[in-house]
């Protein structure tokens, strides 16, 4: 019997001369859960968007159900029974989430769109798979996780067989993703097909039937999930042993760097995001922030960094204010800022690599010389980034559209890295990059942490929050709820339990570790 | 390396196409509305070169087009979608020739000051819908539009009742004192010293853009302006400045009709001359050097539509078409952009063989 899917001898060259597939063979079976994984810029999401009509293959064939087909367009594979769900989302912000869900297969009642039944197809949907979304809020109010679900639902509204998703849990809480792998249960379990994308191991394993491993471009093997280690399957992405234990030198702890009091802000909406945050940040120490996402660990990060208006409190780096300033005079203080979300605020996409990685710095010397751009010096500090980053990309001048997810990451990183920050925050450092590279950010961060900054690390991976931080707080619904001044002798569920907020530490205990 | 030079000239080729496809298009339409389809065509496609006056035309139509286009290049660049020039054309005419009319003063002095003027006065106008946008979050498109019906209306005041001679029969002011005229450099035309100022124009914006702190602030506030925002790039003065600064060109082109062109000041001086500047600036990709080019391509257009208006059976409305039909395709770019990647795709292929995974051409 033939596979579902058989993608084979495939190549894609992209215009600007980076080969991203090369004579790459794919077969998935019906309902299984195949896992792809691979570095970052290795070829995933080319090899997906060729499956989903969204590239052309340079050379290669697909064949679908044992015949050959060609799949000219997203509507073309749709027809044939592919949903994708991007790395990047594609929903209509204003339209509430039944709209986009039966976007384009509307249900129609004399020639107009039926709401009511919109409402009702959603809802329905929703229960089946066990994905859970509010059916007539807007996609703009909603968080991150939810509109995830409502592309997963609208892809099955679509009739989808197949579905493809690229880093799905990389926005999502440990919470969601665990939903999430029940609704992809379901899903093979009504014989639907899922390839998935990402960059944990820990998922790769717990929920994959098969996994294919990319890099460079090549497919390096397809293994059974069962016979294959976390490490081995490491180890054939990478071409090397990687370390995904941290090796962290005994703290260090100098003065003072960030010292946090009282901080309130209420939102434009009236909603109050942040209650007396009070704490401090230390030379040479890693703070962690842990908490299930949309807590207030957003609007610390945001307020922080100048980039939003504190409503009252204090907020001081080595003694000056850093509060309602902008977020210039919040740099030139010595903080530099890795955000959450690298699209809205972390790259210009239509700008070059060289010119996102001096933002913050382009018109002092040596970028800035006698009032003219030095733009030689500017594209061979972006070079020496790339090298000095493995950032994947031919070189400087190149725009950042044309890198993968996880390497627009990197330039993030970079930049905010070689500003040396008195304090760093940085938010979701890791979101979207790899093995490799999680182990090199992990390992620049504890490198910044010797040299004596001051690092206040907010991630949605309880792993990382815990293998990197000298201590950690939790955050929950606004508020500081528990301090945990060891972050090694902290265990999981007992994190487990401030986050969700079933324990609270009393205010006048907590306040001697803060 | 090699690619990119390879990219630009397909973009270049690529504007070059759509003006030929508008043309074919122009053709086919004049097919059916004229009796002598041919000569009308030929004097709309080589009719700016046939005569000294007409390829003046030509030029000067050029020089104003430029001086436009880099004033849109500017704020489109930023993303901002003011359509001052017009209004800030206007004015720039008006107020330069204010300076010819009223002061008397050595020739290089006159001119100076008149162009001084007329640039402070663009200056001002796009200030005001850039500080609005910035601190007030007033939509551009409205603004400047509304700034435009009220620097026409000023303009004509002011030419109506304070600088018509009571016995002129129709509404234009005296000519401008000798000094405060562009010396013109071409014999029997109109093409005068601005010519230069539209060269010295094109470098400049580009050197602003590309080669200035300002010119970086400017591109990354237009091409994410929460990343510039996050970056520490003050957006707000971007905005303001790049609108006022965009004021400049737009009220240098209104100088240059009035003390290169007419030389004195006369009633309905651009008829929409300032929204022109969109397509010339679209044309080029928005990109300041080219924008001469196209700024040329679409003056001899604009030069042999009229040259066939006047000596053909073809009337003013056939060159409306023709002229929309090229809006058109450069708003249609996308149908080009497919071409262009059929022929990737093709090239592609060659090229894949032998290759390496990850390298790099
Ligand atoms: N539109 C594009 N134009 C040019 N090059 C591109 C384009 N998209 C991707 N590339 C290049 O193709 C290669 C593969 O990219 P792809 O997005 O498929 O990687 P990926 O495996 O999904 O990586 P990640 O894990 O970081 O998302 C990269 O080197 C990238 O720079
Ligand atoms: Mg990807």
């Amino acid at each position: 019997m033939s596979s579902l899917i058989e993608m084979r001898q495939i190549s894609k060259l992209y215009p600007n001369g980076v080969l991203a597939n090369d004579r790459v063979d794919f077969s998935v079976e019906r309902g299984e859960i195949h896992a792809l994984v691979g570095e970052n810029g290795a070829g995933k999401t080319t090899l997906m968007k060729i499956l989903y009509g969204m590239e052309a293959p340079t050379e290669g064939e697909i064949w679908l159900r044992g015949q050959r087909v060609h799949i000219r367009s997203p509507i073309d594979a749709i027809r044939r029974g592919i949903g994708m769900v991007h790395q990047n989302f594609m929903l209509i912000p204003s339209f509430t989430v039944a709209q986009n869900i039966v976007l384009g297969r509307e249900p129609l009642d004399r020639g107009l769109v039926n709401y009511t039944e919109a409402l009702r197809i959603t809802e329905q949907l929703s229960k089946e798979y066990g994905l859970k979304v509010e059916a007539d809020a807007t996609i703009d109010s909603i968080p991150v996780g939810m509109r995830q679900r409502v592309e997963i639902l609208k892809a099955l509204h679509w009739g989808a067989e197949i579905l493809i998703l690229d880093e799905p849990t990389a926005v999502l809480t440990p919470q969601e993703t665990r939903e999430l792998f029940t609704a992809i249960r379901k899903l093979t379990e009504r014989g639907k097909t899922v390839i998935f994308i990402t960059h944990k191991l820990r998922e790769v394993k717990e929920i994959s039937d098969r996994v294919t491993v990319m890099r460079n471009g090549r497919v390096m093997g397809t293994l059974k999930t069962a016979e294959a280690s976390e490490t081995q399957i490491a180890r054939m992405m990478v071409g090397r042993e990687v370390f995904m234990v941290v090796d962290k030198p005994p703290v260090q702890r100098g003065g003072v760097v960030l010292q946090v009091r009282d901080l309130t802000h209420i939102a434009e909406t009236g909603h109050v995001r942040l209650r007396n945050i009070s704490f401090n940040v230390y030379a040479g120490e890693i703070l962690g922030v842990a908490g299930v996402e949309g807590n207030g660990q957003t609007e610390l990060v945001e307020v922080l960094a100048g980039l939003r208006p504190a409503t009252f409190g204090t907020a001081m780096v080595d003694g000056q204010s850093l509060l309602n300033h902008t977020p210039r005079k919040v740099r030139e203080l010595g903080v530099s800022h890795i955000p959450e979300d690298r699209l809205t605020y972390g790259v210009a996409l239509d700008a070059n690599v060289a010119e996102n990685t001096v933002v913050d710095r382009y018109y002092r010397p040596p970028f800035t010389r006698n009032g003219f751009l030095s733009v030689g010096f500017i594209m061979e500090f972006g070079n020496g980034l790339i090298r000095q980053f493995s950032i994947m990309a031919p070189d400087a001048s190149v725009p950042v559209r044309a890198l993968s997810g996880g390497n627009m990451q990197k330039v993030v990183v970079a930049r905010e890295f070689s500003s040396q920050p008195r304090l760093l925050i940085a938010a979701q450092p890791t979101r979207g990059i790899d093995v490799g590279a999680t182990e090199f950010v992990h390992q620049q961060l504890i490198q910044k942490r010797s040299e004596g900054c001051a690092i206040l690390l907010v991630s949605a991976d309880l792993n990382e929050v815990m293998s990197l931080s000298d201590r950690i707080v939790v955050m929950y619904n606004g508020a500081i709820v528990g301090v945990f001044p060891d972050a090694q002798k902290v265990t999981e569920e007992e994190l487990g339990a401030y986050m969700l907020g079933l324990k609270k530490q009393d205010p006048a205990e907590m306040e001697a570790y803060l | 390396m090699k690619e990119r030079r390879k990219q630009g000239w397909f973009e270049f080729a690529r504007a070059v196409g759509t003006i030929l496809a508008a043309l074919l298009l122009g053709f086919i339409i004049t097919l059916f509305v004229s009796k002598e389809p041919i000569a009308a065509y030929r004097a709309f496609l080589l009719g700016p070169l046939t005569r000294t006056n007409r390829f003046g035309n030509w030029i000067e139509e050029s020089i104003t087009l430029t001086l436009v286009g880099l004033a849109i290049c500017l704020v489109f660049r930023a993303r901002q979608f003011s359509l001052a020039a017009e209004g800030q054309l206007y004015l720039g005419a008006l107020v330069s020739g204010l300076v010819g009319l009223y002061f008397q003063m050595p020739a290089l002095l006159h001119v100076s000051l008149a162009v001084i003027a007329a640039a402070l006065v663009g200056f001002l106008w796009g200030l005001i819908p850039g500080l609005l946008k910035a601190y007030l979050d007033a939509n551009e498109i409205v603004s400047t539009l509304m700034l435009n019906a009220i620097a026409i209306r000023i303009y004509n005041l002011i030419l109506t009742y304070r600088l018509k001679p009571p016995e002129a029969g129709y509404t234009v002011s005296r000519y401008f004192h000798p000094t405060a005229l562009l010396p013109r450099i071409v014999p029997e035309t109109r093409i005068t010293t601005a010519i230069f100022w539209a060269i010295a124009a094109v470098f400049v914006v580009y050197f602003l853009m590309y080669r200035t702190p300002f010119g970086y602030a400017l591109r990354m506030t237009g091409a994410n302006i929460r990343f510039a925002y996050y970056g520490g790039i003050n957006t707000k003065r971007v905005i303001y400045l790049t609108m006022a600064i965009s004021g400049i060109f737009a009220a240098l082109a209104g100088a240059h009709l009035s003390m290169g062109i007419h030389q004195r000041v006369i009633l309905n001086v651009s008829m929409g001359l300032g929204f022109e500047g969109i397509v010339v600036s679209l044309l080029a990709r928005n990109n300041p050097l080219l924008i001469p080019v196209t700024a040329l391509f679409y003056g001899y257009l604009r030069a042999g539509a009229d040259i066939m208006e006047r000596s053909s059976d073809v009337t003013r409305e056939l060159v409306m078409v023709i002229q929309a039909v090229i809006i058109l395709l450069v708003t249609a770019e996308g149908f080009l952009a497919f071409l262009q990647r059929q022929m990737r795709i093709r090239r592609g292929a060659e090229l894949a063989e032998g290759k390496e995974a990850g390298d790099v051409i």
